[in-house]
């Protein structure tokens, strides 16, 4: 079985950032093993701008900040294999790969996972209604126009205005189709407010806050959807109900971290981001296992799935030197206003960065980290949105001494 | 021997599992047999969308066609899909009763089991519950261990498979609109494709069962729909139980209640729900059945969770029994008594699936009782499906993708299914084309994502392998086209308006 | 007219509650630096933005090539570039950064590449 310093598991954001991380601090055996037809994961169909504002100081495109990257794998000629699906991953990082050469096992040092997301589908929430075709998730709309030339439809609804479904009400519209409205059951939208001014008002879709699908109607291809408006409980109120006659539904009802490798592998997962629980290495619960990227949280800003990449690489090089020992654990426990934090445990002293969401919108929010009544660090916030990842470092110095540490938002 | 003029001895009307059984079993003689199907697909009636349960045979009242049959069925299904190449397995049933008043009905269908000969069955207590069913709530339960699981839809493709390779003709999209008598007092059959003639014709149309009875002669069968809705959970909550998981059956009722049953694949149906419906083609799921169905799970156990839901969906009953009176009738399997060579086949609900090659072997008795047909010796019962990837062994594996390297192309990432088993799915023998046909082939599109990853890449597929247009390429049949076209060649809103406007209005609209 | 604006400027993303009558302001409130007068200025006479769009490519690995305005243009004209964008096909190879369609609208409106297009491999392997 050929052995492999590094696998790095999917050749998107995270792949690559990674990969190239692994190069610069000197790692040579890398091998990056992608799915697909070509590197760059996802980037390839966000054909829009906006990536790379902090990373390169400029508004990218999806596709060029991806080539940004496989230009440097390309240059420093890191290994990758595309066509290649990994089958299995073993506790002791045996990592089984398909393609049309074959089954492949490799023994791997370190496992980089970043296999990213998949999309919530309509079954998972239970839209009532029949089944027909003309319902699709934005995600899968975006790869039919943007990669394969297809129209999907010509009068459109959209559920959920997550930052997948409002570039899609803009993209639909630019390539001629009537994008009717977007419906979002949260009172707020869950995507970055630009895209909500670009998308949206730009176009005058009417943006429907607290409201969702209740029904789904056609036989063949869809012909229509009811609406309903829900209360502060979540329920249909009476009365509100209404026919929406379409016939493309778009689904942007969030991603899950796609962790099936993880789970066979015996990864423990946290049940609220999906992805597994890491260290502030970046290391799983299976030693020389690390995660990076959306397959670890799902990001909405792709700079910081690459800092993100980054950072967990220096947890890769002291564990491929031997360095990285367990000093302490400690849990780090979530407060209030929370959603989640990453990292979920401490085991060493070392300047962290934490990632987290908050629960609901909000203004003029101070995060405090603690221990006990002790505060660590505050960090104010104007403003504080659960569709935006907020990052925070705290140094070495700071999380030294400490023997519990809390989070929380007020 | 091919027919000429689309004349048949005998056309079968309906191409669901019974129509296909049937189909089969007519193959082993020297007749000319042709199925028509309305749909894209064989089996996208009542067949490819119940829990596909084997049943034992012990819900049946004894001397009835559905005990007897159902008993007759079970014990010759391993031979059968051994046969066709159709995945079953025995992994038996407990009857769980919640209270202590329902015991009595646990031994009533013990009892009753018996009667029809039905091997194993046991009551147990809830220690032997616990020990079987470790997340499973109850006190005491019925065991029966000939109960089998098999997959719907790949027995139905199965046994048209096998009745096409043995000269039966399957017509799909053709719906039978009327159907005339003959002064040579053969059968015309007018449908939306063309005419067709045959000596017999045999009714085995499901829910339209009534419908194509009718178009002969006046008589007393009506078909009402008893929509059942399903949940599907995710395969990594497989481990939630082991056997097929019932309750004590409700008197009157128009199903066996919402049950758990493992599939042959690895996920877990909470359902059916029994309710009936106005329209034959209505498979809505509702808000308030799929709120009901999670918590009947629950009841059974409290470990079941709707965030495990991948899925749901609802299939259809073709009762006899007006809901007034609740509970079956029995099978109506019968030639007409004032048309000549016309079999009914009325009322095929539960346990159906099970039934399916017996009830196939009576209606060829009734036939032969007449003309006592002469036997294919070229019949071949075998017939080899699809290659699963996924269940071989790796050097297996290895030798495949040597031979054909597109077994290393995974196109369906949940399930594991390769870009070999696609094209094979595709380029099927019956020549359905949609979506859902290559779905039921091959699983793919079935896993926790819902075809997010593979719908794309097996659209493509379709694409390239018959040239089709964006707009051919259908989900399931008629009128489900998936694409509008492609999008560079969309038509210009503006060039509808009059060339007189100038640039600066044609903009601001 | 009173409205609520999202300044796109820098990662802050103020939001902006402007009062403007026409195309005069009257009041802005939120704004952390400067920038943010002189975008709702923008936004209230000519808003700009930059398109995003694909084009067809002949004899490419892939059958479509993004595209981009360089500079943010009227968004008035962002229907019609798409309109355009229909219409057109490019040639593989094309770099990041060539321009595919050039004065647009007989407005200087450029369409640059955003993805690397190689030309079709003609031999499988």
């Amino acid at each position: 079985m050929p052995e492999k310093e590094v696998i790095i598991i999917g050749g998107g954001a995270a792949g690559l950032a990674a990969a190239v991380a692994c190069q610069q601090k000197g790692i040579e055996d890398i091998l990056i093993i992608e799915r697909g037809n070509y590197l760059g994961g996802i980037l390839n169909q966000c054909i829009h701008d906006g990536f790379g504002l902090e990373k390169f100081r400029t508004s990218l495109t999806g596709p060029e900040y991806a080539q940004r990257y496989i230009d440097q794998v390309m240059d420093k000629k890191i290994p990758f294999l595309l066509n290649s699906m990994v089958l299995n991953l073993t506790p002791q990082k045996e990592v089984m790969v398909v393609s049309r050469n074959g089954l492949q096992r490799y023994q791997a040092k370190v496992v980089i996972l970043a296999m990213g997301c998949r999309e919530r589908t309509r079954g998972a929430i239970g839209i009532p209604g029949t089944r027909p075709s003309g319902i699709f998730t934005a995600g899968v709309a975006q790869e039919l126009i943007n990669l394969k030339d297809y129209m999907v439809g010509e009068k459109i609804v959209i559920l959920g205005s997550g930052d997948i479904g409002l570039i899609m009400a803009r993209r639909l519209t630019l390539e001629g189709a009537e994008v009717i409205t977007v419906a979002e059951k949260l009172p707020y939208s869950s995507g970055l407010p630009r895209n909500i001014n670009q998308c949206l008002y730009d176009f005058d879709i009417p943006l429907l806050l607290s409201h969702t699908v209740v029904d789904i109607e056609g036989n063949g291809r869809l012909s229509g959807v009811t609406i309903a408006q829900l209360g502060k409980r979540g329920g249909i109120i009476p009365g509100s109900k209404r026919k929406i006659i379409c016939d493309t539904l778009l689904l942007s009802v969030g991603l899950i971290p796609e962790n099936e490798l993880s789970r066979e592998a015996g990864i423990v997962l946290d049940p609220i981001t999906g992805g597994p629980q890491a260290d502030e290495r970046g290391q799983t619960s299976v030693s020389g296992i690390f995660a990076c990227g959306n397959v670890l949280q799902v990001h909405d800003i792709v700079d910081n799935v690459s800092l993100e990449a980054e950072y967990i690489v220096e947890g890769v090089v002291e564990y491929l030197k031997g360095k990285l020992t367990k000093e302490r654990e400690i849990k780090v426990e979530l407060g209030n206003g929370l959603r989640y934090v990453v990292p979920q445990k401490l085991v060493s002293i070392k300047d962290t960065i934490f990632s987290f969401r908050v629960n609901r919108p909000g203004r003029k929010k101070t995060l405090i980290f603690e221990e006990d009544q002790r505060i660590i660090k505050k960090k104010y916030f104007l403003r504080v949105n659960p569709a935006e990842m907020l990052r925070v470092k705290l140094s070495s110095s700071e999380l030294e001494e400490i023997k519990t540490l809390k989070v929380r938002l007020v | 021997m091919k027919p000429k003029n689309n004349h048949f001895d005998m056309v079968i009307i309906g191409g669901g599992v019974v129509g296909c059984a049937i189909a089969r079993e007519l193959s082993k003689y020297k007749v000319n047999v042709a199925v028509l199907e309305k749909e894209d697909d064989v089996g996208w009636g009542i067949s490819c969308r119940n829990s596909g349960v084997v049943h034992a045979g012990f819900n049946y009242k004894p001397g009835t066609l559905r005990a007897q049959l159902c008993v007759e069925g079970n014990r010759s299904f391993a031979k059968l899909c051994q046969e066709i190449d159709v995945p079953c397995k025995k992994i038996g049933k407990v009857v769980v009763a919640q209270k202590k008043e329902e015991i009595e009905g646990l031994k009533k269908l013990k009892s009753q089991g018996e009667k029809n000969k039905v091997e194993g069955l046991q009551i147990i207590n809830s220690t032997e519950l616990k020990r079987l069913e470790p997340n499973v709530k109850g006190i005491a339960a019925l065991y029966s261990p000939e109960t089998a699981i098999t997959s719907p839809y790949l027995l139905t493709i199965a046994l048209a498979e096998n009745a096409l390779a043995n000269g039966v003709s399957f017509f799909l999209n053709t719906e039978v609109k009327s159907i005339a008598k003959l002064k040579n007092s053969d059968f015309r059959i007018n449908t939306n494709q063309g005419k067709f003639t045959s000596s017999y014709v045999i009714n085995s149309a499901g829910l339209y069962s009534d419908k194509v009875a009718h178009m002969v002669e006046k008589n007393e069968y009506r078909i009402y729909p008893c929509r059942g809705e399903y949940h599907v959970l995710d395969k990594n909550v497989s481990w939630l139980i082991n056997h097929l998981v019932y309750p004590v059956p409700q008197a009157g009722a128009g199903g066996l209640g919402v049950h758990l049953t493992p599939t042959i694949d690895g996920n877990i149906l909470i359902g059916p729900s029994d309710e009936y419906i106005k329209r034959k083609d209505n498979l809505s799921i509702t808000s308030s059945v799929m709120k009901m169905l999670s918590a009947e799970a629950r009841e059974f156990s409290p470990l079941i969770s709707p965030g495990y839901i991948i899925r749901s969906y609802s299939g259809l009953r073709a009762k006899q029994v007006p809901s007034s009176e609740g509970g079956y009738w029995d099978f109506i399997i019968e030639k007409s008594d004032k048309i000549n060579n016309f079999i009914n086949l009325i009322g095929i609900e539960s346990p159906g699936l099970t039934a399916a090659q017996p009830i196939a072997k009576r209606v060829v008795e009734i036939i032969n009782k007449k003309e006592r047909l002469d036997y294919n010796s070229s019949f071949n019962p075998f017939r080899k499906g699809i290659l699963r990837f996924e269940e071989q062994d790796e050097e297996s594996k290895n030798t495949l993708i040597k031979q054909e390297p597109e077994y290393g192309e995974i196109v369906c990432r949940c399930e594991k299914i390769t870009k070999k088993e696609i094209l094979e799915a595709i380029n099927n023998p019956l020549g359905a084309r949609s979506l859902i046909s290559i779905k039921y082939r091959t699983r793919a599109m079935m896993g926790r994502c819902q075809g997010g990853y593979c719908q794309t890449r097996i659209m493509e597929i379709l694409r390239e392998s018959f040239k089709l247009s964006p707009k051919e390429i259908n989900l399931k049949g008629n009128n489900s086209y998936l694409l509008t076209g492609y999008r560079s060649k969309k038509e210009n809103k503006s060039c509808q308006k009059k060339k007189s406007l100038s640039l600066e209005e044609e903009l601001l609209v | 007219m009173e409205r609520e604006f999202v300044c796109i400027i820098c990662p802050n993303s103020c939001q902006l509650k402007v009062e403007y009558e026409g195309k005069t302001i009257k009041k802005i409130a939120g704004a952390q630096c400067s920038k943010g007068e002189a975008f709702v200025k923008n936004e209230i006479t000519n808003p700009l933005r930059v398109f995003t769009g694909s084009v067809l490519i002949e004899n490419g690995n892939f059958s479509l090539v993004s595209v981009k305005t360089p500079s943010p243009i009227p968004k008035k004209y962002l229907k019609k570039i798409g309109e355009i964008t229909r219409r057109i096909k490019v040639n593989a190879p094309v770099k990041i950064g060539q321009i595919v369609a050039s004065n647009l609208l007989d407005n200087n409106i450029d369409l640059i590449a955003t993805r690397k297009i190689e030309k079709k491999k003609s031999l499988s392997f």
